[in-house]
């Protein structure tokens, strides 16, 4: 597989997501996985484990760069903490790509120009990937409503479950 | 018709707020937490919140990185 040389900053939610599926490896072939300050203190509070993963080189940082644009944006999209340091990481290392899981920080990504993703979207690209068959990442999606804390309404992630079946290679 | 409610905020988030209204952004604090609220329902509506997720199995599928 070849390695991509995208830097990611990643929100607590995916974090903590594919760890609860045994699957945080899957952000390991991104050359540089960065966790701003503020969110490694959430995962720390939530789901310690996830940041001593082994096979995932996860880079604490903290946001130096504050950008007026992710500061006015803030109010209007109620953004945490951890979802405003990250995006401020997004626009201090360009093309970076953002992972989370909340619905505000990937509309205010959109706003920023900051390609967005979250946990599904790590799932199903693991088999692009070719890091995971597509038979074991419909069992992962299968497992979010019992193993994971993110929430999917039950008829939406059928669609997903079907759409995956269907399309993908 | 309105539904009145009792709630606890931790006191530093109160603090800002009072702020807020002190220094005349918004008319009081009734006001403020009706604004929080819908900005807050407004940007997670379960409609934009799926439309955001067919985006991410799309680039899951067929992205590049």
């Amino acid at each position: 597989m070849e390695k991509t040389k995208t830097i990611v900053i990643a929100d607590a939610g995916p974090i903590i997501h594919l760890d609860e599926l045994n699957s945080l490896e899957l952000i390991s072939d991104f050359d540089i996985v960065i966790v701003p300050e503020t969110v490694w203190h959430e995962v720390q509070h939530h789901r310690p484990q996830a940041l001593l993963h082994t096979k995932v080189n996860l880079i604490r940082h903290r946001a130096e760069y504050f950008s007026p644009q992710v500061n006015a944006l803030t109010p209007f999209y109620t953004l945490h903490a951890g979802e405003q340091e990250a995006l401020h990481l997004c626009l201090e290392f360009k093309n970076s790509l953002f992972l989370t899981d909340d619905t505000a920080a990937k509309l205010a990504a959109k706003n920023l120009g900051v390609t967005a993703h979250g946990t599904l979207g790590v799932l199903v690209r693991a088999i692009r990937q070719q890091t995971r068959s597509k038979s074991e990442v419909l069992e992962l999606l299968r497992a979010i409503p019992t193993q994971t804390s993110l929430h999917i309404r039950a008829a939406f992630l059928a669609e997903i479950i079907s759409d995956v079946e269907k399309n993908a290679k | 018709m309105t539904t009145l409610v009792k709630t606890e905020i931790p006191d530093q988030l109160w603090q800002q707020a009072q702020n807020m209204v002190e220094q005349g952004w918004i008319v009081n604090m009734d006001a403020l937490i009706i604004e929080a609220m819908r900005r807050y329902l407004e940007s997670h509506q379960q409609i934009i919140n799926e439309q955001l997720i067919r985006e991410d199995i799309d680039w899951g599928l067929h992205g590049k990185d």
